[in-house]
């Protein structure tokens, strides 16, 4: 048996290796960009990126291309920003890349968000959407 | 693989540990033969597992949050425990926002076998197998139910028909 005891509340984590940022360069969609693994420690963060982002007032796109990982806290955190956003009559609409790092398509997989969220290929076609604003008034 | 040890981790129960707990699977299951799918899956279910001892175990003070992993000739068994005051489903604790209450049907759905044991007051432990030899996808045994709302919040009653119109 090997025993590890971490004393994880001053461990060095990598913030950096996780960064979320915003991305306005679209104009009237800002970006949220998503990269990393993110679970409920950094959802706080995440929660904090698009409510800003929901302020700004137009349409807001959750790119998820270089995400490696999220939970279900992450899911938590969308989902609010996605009903915050539709009822300000935002467009809300992730992302993900050509190839999809299975620590994130299986949980939109099985959790059936892809439709929902909803989730489509490629930052331009999100921002495209997102600017129409999705869902918007039903 | 006989020779590889059983792994114990033994963490405050804070949301910084559950990423220090995913590496430390990741190290195990580098050294096991696993799909990177089956991995994949168990890097969830343990995140999900850890996540309600932080959420949900622990009422006011720091707790502890413990981490088993040992491996067979079959798979790998994964317990995490705590020492709480048991599940209470979708509590809120220090403000943080409410959970979806996904954690519990994301372990089932993911893992090859799981068990939830515990009581109020003594803890709660939640056990996951994962199999070397798949013979199928879990999550068609146990799927995640629920979808969004009309509410636009997590319902996990609601049936996924066909989007509304």
């Amino acid at each position: 048996m090997v025993s590890a005891e971490s004393r994880a509340g001053i461990l060095p984590l990598h913030m950096d290796a996780n960064p979320i940022v915003l991305d306005d360069a679209a104009g009237d969609v800002v970006v949220v960009v998503v990269e990393g693994e993110h679970d409920i420690y950094t959802a706080p963060t995440l929660r904090e990126r698009l409510d800003e982002a929901i302020g700004r007032g137009g349409g807001i796109v959750v790119d998820l291309t270089g995400a490696t990982f999220v939970d279900s806290s992450v899911l938590g955190a969308l989902l609010d920003a996605r009903r915050r956003a539709l009822e300000a009559g935002q467009g809300f609409v992730v992302c993900v890349g050509a190839a999809v790092e299975p620590g994130v398509q299986r949980i939109l997989d099985i959790t059936g968000l892809v439709p929902v969220l909803p989730v489509v290929n490629g930052r331009d076609a999100a921002i495209e959407t997102a600017r129409s604003g999705n869902g918007a008034g039903g | 693989m006989s020779t590889l040890p059983d792994v114990r981790l033994t963490l405050p129960a804070r949301p910084e540990g559950v990423a220090v707990v995913r590496q430390a699977l990741a190290g195990m299951a580098d050294a096991l033969a696993f799909d990177a799918a089956v991995v994949a899956d168990m890097k969830m279910a343990i995140s999900e597992a850890c996540t309600n001892v932080v959420v949900h175990a622990y009422d006011e003070e720091d707790g502890v949050l413990e981490v088993e992993m040992s491996a067979d000739e079959t798979g790998l068994t994964i317990r995490v425990r705590d020492h709480g005051s048991g599940i209470r489903p979708r509590g809120e604790r220090r403000g943080e926002a409410p959970a979806l209450g996904l954690g519990l049907p994301l372990i089932a759905a993911l893992s090859d076998s799981y068990e939830l044991t515990g009581t109020a007051g003594r803890g709660t432990e939640v056990k996951m197998k994962f199999v070397y030899v798949r013979e199928g996808d879990p999550v068609e045994e146990n799927p995640v139910p629920g979808t969004v709302g009309d509410d636009g919040r997590w319902d996990p009653d609601a049936s996924r028909g066909t989007p509304a119109s």
